[in-house]
């Protein structure tokens, strides 16, 4: 009881944090995002400039205040995430659905492409899609999106094959339902609870996918803040400008921290069994 | 007599002390060995088949060409002696005597020959070819005597051939296949090839016999470290000598290290923003068609405060696309003066009073700090009422879709460097109409590009290519920006400088004396 | 058994055929590499002669065909960047990623194995709670983060090791510990879920009931059963190491093949880029094949499916 209660707490107010920040940003930053001041470059955390504003956490290489861009970059980062995960999530209960319950064809069909998926080194194909896409918020998405439905898809199988096994399938069909009827009424229902599980810890996943494509420039263009782009414009100057890229690196940790907190208790309360 | 005997001992075992240090310098054993740390590795040793820098570098320390630019990046004559013009389309090569190459073949006119129509040679479609495109063919007239005949006057061949055209063994290559000699490369230079691990490390020789003299280094190893701050690591770590391409606000950090300095050399690349005014063979429907829109962009600019701030002092403010050390290049033409006002009031009088939307197309890390330098210029270009959003591109991206599909309107950045020096390669593929980098028409700047193309007279093409910059100035074809300025990190213990035109010669390095083991 | 082997090596070759179809189809929608590999200042009708000796002019399933009689018989076509032939230069990187995902793996394994299974055992102690914590720390941080900092203070700040390439065991140090990072995270937690079952289990009680000691109990008997997924977990985790190096590869300077993969997409050197993604495919399902036959060992009820 205590244990677990302590850290789910902890991990729900870094998620509010993030939230809080996602939906209403302009509330929390001090500057503007993208107001450069490039003679205000590159100054330290808690410095305060002539006209006697703080800079809480600095200034980038172009003058734009970090706090704000952390505080903005919020936005992007979740939404970037909790969209793909909604669409690998989907995409994943409908293959798992029709795989589990149809089996034969359709259930190789579907293993298959998971097979296939997986044996591609995501980076390169991310690459390979942005190449092709243009770098957008929304091919991010997609990338994300469309590549990540095999863990959702899996899970939801095998809790349908042990499913459909069960009497009140067998007693639906005997009153004359139609797949469809079952599938929607019965199984659907059945396997929310573990693709939750499964899309709870996928949210931390997409965020430090993210920040990887961010990272390694196939992110939102510039002058949006996401915190991946902060990283890799910050990585030049960890020597001597260390904020730069900390205070993102910081925020992408406490934010899947908090979302792995929180998916772990629920793993814990709604099935234990669920492989990491 | 036994008095005079001791002291001329004494002074012939000072004598043999002292010597060897004095001519160390100069022609003695070559010693020590320096790692040169580039961003990318070579793709391939063949000289005649690739364009880039890093393979350049390597390349000629072991393969020579027939001119060369000297540090004050003069053409002086290399493997040629001397060289003349004979006539508009015919030039005049006169090989050096007694050159051998590395595995003893001699070098020769047939030699020349063979390497020059290599690079031509239709079926092995090297990446070189288009710049000898105008080179009809290679006569030998004696053995030691060349004459390259052109399909039309080509003013710039010597330009070319103080880079391009390395002189290779005819026998060697003949008697093996294209991908041996792409890895085990065999020429006239001061070091010998020893071994290469792919994106690893290239290992070179000093070559005793070298005609010039044995170099004093005697192993230079060319490592590729792609990403930057491990790259500077390194140097700083003591684990390289020579790093590449320093980001400018490492600088100061760099030169506080006891053990690291910083060597600085304006590049023959300029950065600039052409701006489309046709597009598909038509003007552009986009306010900026209007060339009063077009100098508000010029007035509204502040490339001093991007130098200052963006790029920490490490740049130079240009005019043009030209460098003060590009033949064509005019003094007299000044920079347009930074005046948002003035935008302003251009702005308004092409009725544009509430301002312009427009977006700036900018590749991200292919020159150094490309990115922020298109965002500080959106950002100033927003002040005066233009405002811009910035895209940013992976360069095989940006240039496949963007620029050569003519796709980056309304306006791009780009940065060029053409190392022939010269303002025809330079002006002619962004101003001419229906050049592969153009989005712009103007007849009277076709007719001054054209003429200035095959004139042989310096001093008429002098002319035309100021009335060119003059013209530029006016119609407002690009917005000039800056010359790069390289810059990069040395270890204190190495004497070297860098070159204006990218290039690393290990020739010219010299290790401190002491220092010539590595811990 | 045999018939199970004959069936997981069709379905691998269905995989592989997959996999290649995807990425090919993503190459040429990428754009040809004509312009890439010219000087700047070409004209317009050499770059469409080059594109047309470079075949990029004829139709998508003609060049896919001629890819795949390429690929059976091993022969991937010529870098277009290398002048070499592609496959031979991912193979000639293949060792260094390997050893760099060996190194990774055994460090990760080495750590997190013993961490887990200590923590299942003292379940709910202080230990456990700050184990699996730090855990998740592990698993919250961004790869490239930790390399830097990594670098910065092992190589810079305290000058223990070398912070780039190889040649000693001490540069694999950095890298493999980059990588290892999130391993040993996943991998502890992995193995302490799986423990805590086992140890639950009855013939767990049973086995202690007999009298043998709680170290053969934990290591011997209970550790075979939490094994399954572990092994499942290792096999997916070394499959998606290879490519998934990219980026410490690139920051190491490493010269393994997700670095030449990386510059390859950049260069668009598509040769190059088929053979290295159909060599992870390769290495991928060969991996995972061993795992199912491990299952089988490791669990006689799969046996029989």
């Amino acid at each position: 009881m205590g244990r677990a209660d302590g850290w789910i707490w902890l991990g729900a107010a870094l998620v509010l944090a993030g939230v809080v920040a996602a939906a209403a940003p302009r509330a929390l930053a001090p500057f503007d995002p993208v107001a450069q001041e490039t003679a205000q470059r590159l100054r330290p955390p808690l410095w305060r400039d002539a006209a006697g504003r703080l800079r809480v956490l600095g200034t980038d290489h172009l003058g734009r205040d970090i706090l704000s861009r952390v505080v903005h970059g919020a936005r992007v980062s979740l939404v970037i995430a909790l969209v793909a995960v909604a669409i690998a999530g989907t995409l994943g209960m409908a293959f798992g659905l029709g795989a589990g319950y149809f089996r034969g064809w359709v259930d190789d069909v579907v293993m298959r492409a998971a097979d296939v998926l997986l044996a591609l080194p995501f980076i390169l194909l991310a690459i390979a899609l942005v190449a092709v896409l243009g770098p957008s918020v929304g091919t991010i998405i997609g990338v994300l999106g469309v590549t990540g439905w095999v863990a959702t898809a899996r899970v939801v199988r095998a809790q349908t094959l042990s499913l459909r096994a069960r009497d009140f399938v067998a007693a639906a069909r005997g009153m004359g339902a139609g797949h469809g009827r079952i599938l929607f009424r019965h199984l659907l229902p059945n396997t929310l609870g573990p693709a939750t599980v499964i899309a709870a810890l996928e949210v931390g996943r997409m965020i430090l996918l993210e920040s990887a494509l961010s990272f390694l420039s196939l992110g939102a263009p510039p002058p949006t803040p996401t915190w991946g782009g902060m990283l890799a414009d910050g990585r030049v100057y960890l020597s001597g400008a260390w904020w730069l890229a900390t205070f993102p690196g910081l925020a992408i940790l406490l934010t899947v921290l908090g979302v792995n907190l929180v998916a772990d208790r629920l793993r814990e309360r709604l099935d234990p069994k669920l492989a990491l | 007599m036994r008095r005079h005997g001791t002291t001329v001992a004494i002074g012939l075992a000072l004598g043999c002390a002292v010597l060897p240090a004095a001519t160390w310098g100069a022609a003695g054993t070559p010693a020590g060995k320096v790692i040169v740390a580039q961003g990318v590795d070579a793709t391939t040793l063949d000289p005649h088949n690739h364009e880039e820098a890093p393979a350049y570098n390597i390349l000629q320390n072991i393969y020579e060409t027939l001119l060369e630019r000297d540090d004050q990046l003069r053409i002086v004559p290399l493997l040629a002696e001397s060289y003349r013009a004979v006539n508009p389309t015919t030039w005049e090569f006169t090989i050096r005597r007694g050159i051998t190459f590395h595995n003893g073949e001699p070098l020769d006119a047939a030699a020349v020959k063979f390497s020059l129509d290599r690079i031509m040679d239709p079926a092995l479609k090297t990446k070189q070819a288009p710049n000898f495109r105008l080179v009809e063919r290679v006569e030998v007239r004696d053995p030691l005597t060349v004459r390259v005949i052109t399909r039309r006057p080509y003013p710039t061949l010597d330009a070319q051939l103080a880079i391009r055209g390395n002189i290779v063994p005819p026998k060697y290559f003949r008697g093996t296949d294209a991908a041996h000699v792409a890895r085990n490369p065999v020429g006239t230079g001061p070091y010998t090839f020893v071994r290469w691990r792919k994106d690893d490390e290239v290992v070179l020789e000093a070559h005793a016999g070298y005609w010039r003299g044995a170099p004093p280094v005697r192993t230079v190893v060319y490592k590729p470290i792609p990403e930057t701050s491990t790259r500077v690591a390194a140097l700083q770590t003591g684990e390289v000598d020579i790093v590449v391409n320093v980001p400018p606000h490492l600088v100061a950090a760099l030169r506080r290290d006891p053990r690291a300095r910083v060597s600085r050399a304006p590049s023959v690349r300029t950065l600039f923003i052409p701006i489309y005014t046709v597009k598909e063979g038509r003007p552009i429907a986009h306010p900026v068609a209007d060339p009063r829109v077009r100098r508000a962009m010029l007035h509204a600019l502040d490339v001093e405060a991007v130098i200052r701030d963006v790029l920490e002092g490490q740049g130079v403010r240009t005019a043009t696309i030209l460098t003060e050390r590009h033949f064509g290049f005019d003094p007299t033409v000044k920079p347009a003066s930074h005046d948002p006002d003035r935008a302003r009031k251009l702005l308004a009088e092409a009725g544009y009073p509430n301002g312009v939307d427009l977006v700036l197309n900018s590749p991200d890390g292919r020159y150094i700090k490309d990115k922020e330098v298109a965002e500080a210029v959106a950002g100033q270009l927003a002040r005066a009422g233009l405002r811009t959003v910035v895209r940013t591109f992976e360069w095989a991206t940006y240039l496949n879709k963007m620029v050569y599909a003519h796709a980056a309107d309304p306006m791009y950045l780009i940065g060029w460097g053409n190392t022939t020096w010269d303002a025809d390669r330079c002006y002619y593929p962004f101003l001419h109409a229906g050049e592969l980098f153009a989005n712009y028409a103007n007849p009277a700047m076709d007719r001054l590009l054209d003429e200035a193309q095959v004139s042989m007279n310096p001093r008429r093409r002098r002319e035309l290519y100021a009335q060119v910059a003059r013209l530029a100035l006016e119609d407002v074809p690009i917005l000039p920006l800056y010359q790069q300025v390289d810059l990069y990190g040395v270890s204190r213990r190495l004497r070297w400088e860098a070159r204006p035109d990218e290039r690393i010669e290990a020739r010219t390095m010299r290790i401190t004396p002491g220092t010539e083991e590595r811990r | 058994m045999g018939r199970y082997l004959l069936r997981r090596l069709a379905h691998a070759g269905l995989v592989l055929v997959g996999v290649s179809a995807v990425v090919f189809g993503l190459l040429q929608l990428s754009g040809d590499p004509a312009a890439l590999l010219l000087p700047p200042d070409v004209a317009a009708d050499e770059l469409l002669r080059f594109r047309r000796a470079l075949g990029f002019d004829d139709p998508l399933p003609v060049r896919f065909g001629r890819f795949l009689r390429g690929a059976v018989v091993g022969d991937f076509g010529q870098s277009l960047r290398h002048g070499e032939p592609a496959m031979g230069l991912v193979l000639e990187r293949m060792p260094a990623t390997a050893a760099l995902a060996l190194a990774a793996m055994a460090l990760a394994l080495g750590a997190a194995v013993p961490l887990g299974v200590a923590a299942a055992v003292r379940r709910g102690s202080w230990f456990d709670r700050a184990a699996m914590g730090a855990a998740l720390v592990g698993q919250s941080m961004p790869v490239f983060w930790v390399g830097i900092m990594l670098i910065l203070l092992f190589a810079v700040w305290w000058r223990w090791l070398p912070a780039f390439g190889t040649g000693t065991p001490a540069h694999l140090v950095l890298p493999a510990v980059t990588l290892a990072g999130f391993l040993v995270a996943r991998i502890a937690r992995v193995t302490r879920a799986g423990m805590v079952e086992a140890l639950g289990d009855d013939y767990v009680r049973t086995a202690r009931a007999k009298g043998l000691t709680e170290a053969a109990v934990v290591w011997k008997h209970a550790l075979k059963n939490a094994a399954l997924p572990l092994v499942t977990i290792i096999g997916l985790d070394l499959g998606s190491l290879l490519g998934g190096a990219v980026i410490t590869e690139t920051l190491f300077a490493w010269p393994g093949v997700g670095r030449l993969a990386v510059q390859a997409i950049a260069n668009r050197d598509f040769p190059v880029v088929q053979a290295a993604v159909f060599a992870f495919g390769t290495i991928f399902v060969a991996v995972n094949l061993l795992v199912d036959l491990c299952y089988v060992v490791l669990d006689p009820r799969v046996r029989a499916a």
